[in-house]
């Protein structure tokens, strides 16, 4: 019997070794196979049943925040977005099968407390009896900000944003239309795809944050651009006097290129850049010619995805720019901002803070610090220079330049701010030359106050706009006073308030 | 083959001769003593690190937790020292392993299933020392053996009975009393392995004879082979009426390869494989559960969302797993359905990775050497065959289930032993263990390797009869 035994030990030693044959092939040879396979929801599971820290405003409001659930549910957590769509550009979302997006996207690891950093930190709390690892990202956006400007901005389509032009600190961007989190997130499978393949197929793109993933047509508020590097260059001074014209042919071409409304513009640079003249923008173009110009425009960061510290900038644009030289009229009619030139929103509240801060333009941010579980910081955004288009002086000639703008120029039928706080603007009516819509503009306004001390520096735009037969959509009109709205609140209405500071700052 | 001839050591009851035990049998407690410590303390680490993998808590109760597992285990190895101080020192921490390794699982995949597993595993530690305390000597068991063997087919037959079966996930296999639910097919399984041994230990020679001529082949008499076929019909009502595919194929496998062992012929093991791949072909044509089984088992990503479900969410879990594992407490092991008991597997793959898998795998193939050394050591043929039975449950049941949720074999509903959620599996399974401890015990008194002590029930049963010699004596004097 016992050569049987012995047999029967090699067959069962024999089964064994079968099974961890078996395991190697499904652990490791064939892993990456099944890793991969589309509905192997491992991966992203983990990630999903983390616990996930809140996304809290400058002020304190909380803007995304995870509560577990009641056992027996399919996911651990369910993330909440507690203001809604007032935020969402900000926060983005975070979805189990449809990924993530802006913070929710870039802060992923910290919130998860997945950084090195946290592990370590995690590790030693262990010890001391702290618990977990989340961590909590605050927003250089200040709620009451976001929320005044979704107010100003009503039903109507566009963007409003609002930085600090000595730092880049984003305190609001909003932009219309937008999205709530809420209605997907938690959602089973088929409801949220659904949701999300409406949003994605609604006209306006809701689920993009418009003020930094598109970019439109600038008009006018492109005149400071076309200024600062004519000054830069030397081709232009304060003094610099332009012909009173109403129509001037440029080169290579008979057509000619007119003010707005055909109306008799000119004077010195002050009077062309408060009235907002075309033909002084576009001859100073020509004149600086194509190269001046492209080197100049790149100076101002155009062309470059914008540094912000959220996923996926879209980089603003002159246009195409390989043939330029022998299309001087195209080169002419970008100087004032039509044609193939588009400016992301966030870019041209930067081109107002750059103004304001003396050529410095910073980096912008929406991430002010991040915190472990225990408030301890992680990590604060130093504000950093990100381009340096024009000097100080030329600076101060702008600054100049745009307060003439809010005192006696296009923007002073609505700009002027409540307690005659001092206010520089540039306003801008993009005509997009729809053939079969010839009066459908972007209108504009880019501002900062106070003029003398610069705080804020704010862009507007309304996409889109209807000139009627007795009002014409101009960027003074009617995005003036969503600027002036925006800067009075934050200078002398309730945003003028101390902030205070948020849940876990300050340790 | 029951032991009728007077002991013969009472008679030098004037000083009964101190022999110490062989440094081998001393070696051997040390061992056990380690080993179980160790067991304990990888168990109280595996409890800590999972705790930590999923609420980044060090568990509040863990200095509890493991004084408690390192008390009963403690319990169980002291009984061990007294009563079966010669036996194998690998088994208990082998068991105690897999049992902590399981009993982690269990806890991080559900919270109140993990309390009802840690009474079970206090009935089990209670029912390993009662079946080394009751079983004192092996061959006892052999007088026993037809009543084992009516106790075995009512405990199998039981679920059937209507009343207290119950179709549970659509095998019959439970009972219900009152508030307690149990798998008697657990229980049966040992106690028809030691109907088996005992009457395959009596009837080798003449099973293997094989004088009853039909046609070309050479048959044992038939009414030596009636019990085989009786157990054969057992494997098939199993399989049919209880639809409990896993347990069939246990029980045939266990006949089988007992058949073989006892008669040294491979024609028996031969006509079991021809056997049960007729039955397994009939049923597959006349089933459709067991057709569903064999076309999940091909194809899994036939019906991804339903019936392959489960198999995949394991391989996906296994996959993820890799190497090294997600990290004990860091998976996803609760997307398999049924994870905590025939699926355990997956989820130690999943978290512990291939290396910790095959810590498993290794712990079943020592059990299976070990359990087969006890057989080759033991000179009785009635504890070769016992041992081979029992070691044979442990070492194919593991294979079935292990090779069943990873795609080897067809997933078959059964239990991981020691490792999977189940008061009646883990309770049946540590009995098991206590009778291959007393059969390894019993085989190292009769190699001599330490004294061959008499049992308790031996001291008194000769001090009775001491009592009436010494009565008579004192009649016939007086």
């Amino acid at each position: 019997m016992n050569r049987q035994i012995r047999q029967l030990a090699l067959g069962l030693m024999a089964c064994y070794v079968v099974l961890f044959v078996a395991l190697n092939y499904w652990q490791v040879g064939r892993k990456q196979e099944l890793d991969a396979r589309f509905d192997n929801t491992r991966q992203v599971l983990r990630e999903f049943n983390k616990p996930r820290g809140p996304i809290v405003t400058s002020d304190g409001i909380v803007a995304a925040v995870s509560f577990p659930t009641a056992p027996g549910e399919p996911y651990d957590f369910r993330r909440e977005y507690p203001t809604g769509d007032l935020l969402a550009d900000i926060t983005g979302y975070f979805t189990f099968a449809f990924g993530s997006t802006q913070v929710e996207k870039m802060y992923g690891d910290v919130l998860t407390g997945s950084t090195t950093e946290q592990q370590v930190r995690g590790l030693g709390d262990l010890l001391t009896g702290g618990t977990g690892s989340t961590g909590t990202v605050e927003l250089a956006v200040r709620h009451d900000a976001q929320a005044a400007a979704k107010f100003l901005l009503g039903g109507q389509t566009g963007s409003v944003t609002v930085i600090e032009p000595k730092t880049g600190a984003i305190r609001a961007m909003y932009s219309n239309p937008t999205f709530d989190p809420n209605t997907f997130v938690n959602a089973d499978f088929e409801i949220a795809q659904e949701i999300i393949t409406d949003l994605q197929n609604a006209p306006g793109n809701p689920l993009l944050a418009q003020a930094y993933q598109e970019r439109y047509m600038p008009g006018s508020t492109f005149k400071v651009i076309t200024t600062g590097i004519a000054l830069e260059s030397g081709i232009a001074t304060l003094d610099s006097q332009f012909a009173s014209e109403r129509e001037w042919v440029p080169p290579q071409t008979n057509d000619p290129i007119q003010n707005y409304n055909g109306s008799l513009c000119g004077g010195d640079l002050a009077t062309v850049f408060a009235r907002s003249c075309n033909i002084p923008f576009a001859q100073l173009s020509t004149f600086l010619g194509p190269e001046a110009m492209v080197a100049g425009t790149e100076a101002w960061g155009i062309g470059e995805p914008l540094p912000i510290d959220l996923p996926r900038p879209i980089a603003s644009t002159f246009g195409n720019t390989d043939n330029l030289a022998q299309e001087l009229p195209l080169l002419a009619i970008r100087g004032f901002g039509q044609s193939e030139v588009q400016m992301v929103p966030l870019h041209m509240a930067m081109v107002a803070a750059t103004v304001a801060n003396g050529g410095q333009m910073m980096a912008p941010y929406a991430v002010e610090s991040t915190f472990d579980q225990e408030g301890r910081v992680l990590d604060e955004t130093s504000p950093s220079v990100w381009k340096t288009p024009i000097s100080p002086t030329t600076a101060e000639i702008e600054r100049q330049l745009m307060i003439g703008v809010a005192e006696r120029g296009t923007a002073s039928c609505c700009i002027a701010l409540n307690g005659g706080i001092p206010v520089a603007a540039k306003t801008g009516t993009a005509e997009l030359g729809d053939p079969t819509n010839p009066d459908l503009s972007h209108a504009w306004i880019i501002a900062f106050a106070p003029a003398d001390d610069p705080q804020y520096a704010v862009s507007v735009v309304l996409t889109n706009v209807q000139s009627t037969a007795d009002v014409a959509a101009t960027g003074g009109r009617l995005a003036g006073p969503i600027a002036k709205g925006m800067l009075d609140f934050l200078l002398t209405g309730p945003g003028a308030q101390p902030v205070v500071p948020a849940p876990g700052a300050g340790g | 083959m029951t032991e009728t001839a007077a002991p013969t050591w009472y008679v030098e009851d004037d000083g009964v001769v101190e022999r110490p035990d062989s440094p081998l049998a001393r070696s051997r407690r040390t061992t056990e003593l380690t080993l179980v410590i160790m067991s304990a303390l990888i168990t109280g680490a595996a409890y800590t690190v999972t705790a930590l993998g999923t609420n980044a808590e060090i568990p509040p109760g863990i200095v509890f937790f493991v004084a408690i597992l390192l008390g009963l285990l403690l319990c169980a190895h002291i009984v061990v020292r007294l009563v079966a101080r010669g036996a194998d020192g690998t088994l208990l921490p082998l068991a105690a392993l897999l049992h902590g390794i399981g009993f982690v699982m269990i806890t991080r995949l559900d919270d109140e299933l993990a309390g009802l597993q840690a009474t079970w595993s206090l009935v089990a530690i209670v029912a390993f020392v009662a079946t080394l305390l009751v079983v004192q000597r092996a061959s006892d068991l052999a007088r026993y053996s037809w009543l084992f063997f009516f106790v075995g087919a009512f405990l199998l037959l039981l679920p059937l009975v209507p009343g207290i079966g119950v179709n549970i996930n659509g095998a019959r296999i439970w009972v219900s009393l009152g508030s307690v639910n149990f798998q008697p097919g657990e229980f049966a399984k040992v106690f028809l392995a030691i109907f088996f041994a005992s009457y395959l230990a009596d009837r080798r020679e003449l099973i293997a004879a094989s004088t009853w001529k039909v046609g070309p082949l050479r048959l044992p008499e038939p009414r030596y082979i009636a019990p085989i076929l009786m157990a054969w019909g057992f494997a098939v009502v199993v399989m049919v009426f209880q639809r409990d595919l896993g347990s069939s194929l246990l029980f045939f496998t266990l006949f089988v390869v007992m058949m073989w062992v006892a008669t040294e012929r491979i024609g028996y093991l031969v006509i079991g494989i021809v056997l049960f791949a007729g039955a397994a072909y009939f049923s597959w044509t006349q089933f459709g559960h067991v057709q569903t089984r064999v076309d999940i088992w091909l194809d899994p990503w036939a019906d991804p969302l339903d019936d392959g479900y489960q198999i995949i969410q394991s391989l996906y879990g296994l996959a993820d797993g890799g190497l090294t594992g997600t990290g004990l407490g860091r998976g996803n092991p609760g997307q398999v359905p049924e994870a905590q008991n025939d699926f355990i597997f997956s989820a130690i793959g999943e978290e512990w990775g291939l290396i910790g898998a095959s810590a498993v795998l290794m712990a079943f193939v020592l059990i299976v050497g070990a359990g087969l050394r006890i057989a080759l050591r033991t000179d009785r043929t009635f504890e070769k065959l016992l041992a081979v039975g029992l070691t044979t449950i442990v070492g194919i049941q593991g294979f079935i289930i292990i090779g069943g949720v990873i795609k080897v074999v067809p997933l078959t509903g059964i239990t991981l032993p020691f490792v999977s959620y189940g008061g009646s599996s883990l309770v049946a399974n540590y009995v098991l263990l206590a009778l291959l401890i007393r059969l390894s015990d019993s085989s190292a008194r009769r190699l001599g390797e330490l004294p061959d002590d008499p049992t308790p029930t031996e001291r008194w049963k000769a001090w009775r009869l001491g009592r009436r010699l010494r009565r008579d004596e004192r009649r016939a004097a007086a």
